[in-house]
């Protein structure tokens, strides 16, 4: 009977608290906190404030002499309205940057959060804390989320800002032909930034997914971008045209409209709410492996 | 045997509290492989439990279930009297584990990456983690090289921030799985001490590892593993006397004593310095006995201690060895 009484060993300057959970804004934050440490992260982000740049300035050269590049159609048709239309950059460098640039960051968070984090063995401490399965999940996918939302923003306000001070101009001149004024072309940039974000969380959710049932993170990165890749080519062969309304890349050229005016709401809804199928199936995938998967 | 002592453990409620973990009949399957089978384990609260096997014969796997970390394929697991892995939520808070090494961030310090462990620890309020994080790195030894990058820490260092890990908060029951990996002969005394400090606060410590002195230096019982099951456990000191059932008697009349021993039935031979008497179905006082009435001079009567070495060496060899020893006893005495 005393043995029992003792059990509760004395430590001394430590107060614990009874609780079977941690908070968890403490537990977001501190997954922010890990996430923003990693210099691969700070990296990638580094190279993502420098492709507006990059692009403001190669535009500005471009434009003087006349070579096309080459790009989808959409992004061509953003190109060729660069010329002395500064807040026309951000949008083209988003759309440039969801073919592959984002996809690749978001996969690449998805694939640290969990399968990397397996390799390493902090998933294990984490269960161990413990935190539960399902909250682990939502930690992890609440700091892919915020930080392909960081990306995003990041490459909006570099772009908007370079395009300002390197191509000039303070409108935007549509597609449409027409030009916006300052104010609600931001409005469009803005709306368009959510609409990446929304796209990135899409394939992020389905890397999570991956990411829980291995344990090399490359596998998740190499599967998301094969995907992606093959979900291009699908896209493009006319004859397969019943498959594409299952395609999430297919609904992405339709995010160029936020550059014509009146703007057309149709595909920017359609690839919402395709995203959104993708980001409740690949969670609940990415559940349903966690609340089995060995920690 | 068994039996009679599960039925009533699994009904009455006051089990739990004599033992900190138990499992029951617990097995795990990885695709062919059977990793552990027919485990049941018992950890008393209180209790230093070394875990020994040979590699792979299911220390590690057992610990997961028992932690939550894997589901068992059959069987139940009690941890700190909740059933897991449902009860992971009650049972882990009190819990402390260093399981398969480490498992830390290369680009955080040491003290980083025990603040990040310390967030997800449910006991700690917010504004006592960096102290908490302070007293475990001191406790380890680890104070000089808490901010230093994990990557550049050595083995032992790594080791000891699992450590630290495990300490961060008062534990009831503390789990480290083959603590004195990497670790040098003084991190090895001072894993050892860190043991030696939480028995004497109460706290309950399961220990796996292959290190044999390690065990018989530290625990107060034994679990031996062997294929993936439980071929020993219990009290550490009773397994050992179990295991010597031996005596060494100084005589200068071996033969005469030797013959009188053998006539009563008590299997005996010649051993350097004297006889070497079996204890397999008499005990030491009837040995005495039988050779002060045979005239032996006695010198000396020794009981042989089996080193655990020599205990885990017999239950983890082929099972053929065992009979075939008594075999050759039997046979000596008959010829």
């Amino acid at each position: 009977m005393t043995a029992v009484v003792e059990t509760v060993a004395s430590m001394p300057a430590v107060l614990t608290e009874q609780r079977t959970k941690a908070p968890i804004g403490r537990l977001l934050r501190a997954e922010l906190r890990f996430m923003i440490r990693r210099p691969r992260t700070l990296i990638a982000l580094g190279v993502l404030a420098l492709t507006p740049i990059i692009a403001a300035v190669a535009m500005s050269v471009a434009s003087s002499s006349d070579v096309g590049g080459p790009g989808g159609a959409a992004i061509q048709g953003v190109a060729a309205l660069v010329t002395q239309n500064g807040m026309i950059l951000p949008i083209f460098v988003l759309m440039l940057a969801l073919a592959m640039l984002l996809p690749m960051l978001g996969s690449m968070w998805s694939a640290d959060a969990l399968a990397g984090e397996a390799s390493t063995g902090g998933l294990r401490s984490l269960l161990l804390a413990p935190v539960g399965r399902a909250r682990l999940l939502a930690v992890k996918a609440f700091g892919v989320a915020v930080l392909s939302l960081l990306a995003v923003t990041i490459l909006a306000v570099v772009g908007v800002v370079a395009g300002l001070l390197i191509l000039g101009g303070d409108g935007m001149l549509t597609m449409s032909g027409n030009t916006l004024p300052f104010w609600p072309s931001l409005g469009r940039v803005a709306l368009l930034t959510v609409m990446v974000a929304v796209q990135v969380w899409a394939v992020a959710a389905v890397a999570l997914a991956i990411s829980a049932c291995t344990e090399h993170p490359l596998v998740v990165l190499a599967s998301t971008l094969g995907g992606i890749i093959v979900f291009t080519i699908l896209g493009n062969i006319a004859s397969l045209d019943w498959l594409h309304p299952f395609l999430l890349t297919t609904a992405w050229e339709s995010l160029g409209d936020v550059a014509r005016d009146p703007m057309p709401t149709d595909g920017l809804g359609t690839a919402v709410l395709r995203a959104a199928c993708y980001i409740v199936i690949g969670y609940s995938l990415a559940l349903a492996r966690m609340s089995t998967k060995d920690g | 045997m068994t039996i009679e002592e599960e039925a009533p453990a699994a009904s009455a409620a006051g089990a739990p509290a004599r033992l900190a973990a138990r499992t029951r009949n617990l097995r795990k399957v990885y695709g062919k492989t059977v990793a552990v089978d027919h485990v049941d384990l018992e950890v008393p609260v209180g209790a230093v439990l070394g875990m020994l096997g040979p590699n792979g014969s299911g220390k590690t796997t057992t610990i997961r279930m028992l932690l939550g970390l894997t589901t068992p394929t059959a069987g139940s697991v009690e941890l700190l009297g909740h059933k897991m892995p449902e009860g992971a939520g009650w049972a882990l808070p009190e819990v402390g584990a260093l399981v398969e090494g480490p498992g830390f961030h290369p680009f955080l310090s040491g003290r980083e990456n025990l603040l990040r462990v310390g967030a997800a620890e449910p006991r700690l309020s917010s504004r006592d983690i960096p102290r908490a994080v302070g007293a475990a790195l001191e406790r380890v030894g680890l104070s000089v090289a808490a901010n230093r990058r994990y990557r550049g820490y050595s083995l032992g260092m790594k080791q000891r921030l699992g450590l630290a890990a495990a300490l961060l908060i008062p534990r009831r029951l503390v789990v480290l799985d083959e603590p004195t990996n990497g670790l040098d002969p003084a991190g090895t005394r001072e894993v050892r001490a860190v043991i030696a400090d939480l028995h004497a606060a109460g706290t309950t410590v399961l220990v796996s590892s292959h290190l044999l002195a390690e065990v018989e230096a530290t625990c107060t019982h034994v679990a031996v593993l062997h294929q993936g099951s439980v071929v020993a456990q219990g009290e550490l000191t009773d397994l050992l006397e179990a295991g010597d059932a031996g005596l060494l008697v100084s005589t200068p009349d071996v033969t005469v004593a030797v013959d009188a021993l053998r006539d009563n039935r008590i299997p005996a031979r010649e051993a350097p310095g004297g006889v070497q008497v079996d204890l397999v179905a008499s005990s030491a006082p009837d040995v005495v006995a039988t050779l002060v009435r045979a005239g032996v001079a006695v010198h000396e009567v020794r009981r042989q201690r089996t080193g655990l070495e020599e205990l885990f060496a017999r239950l983890t060899q082929s099972s053929s060895s065992g009979p075939q020893l008594s075999e050759v006893d039997s046979f000596e005495e008959s010829s």
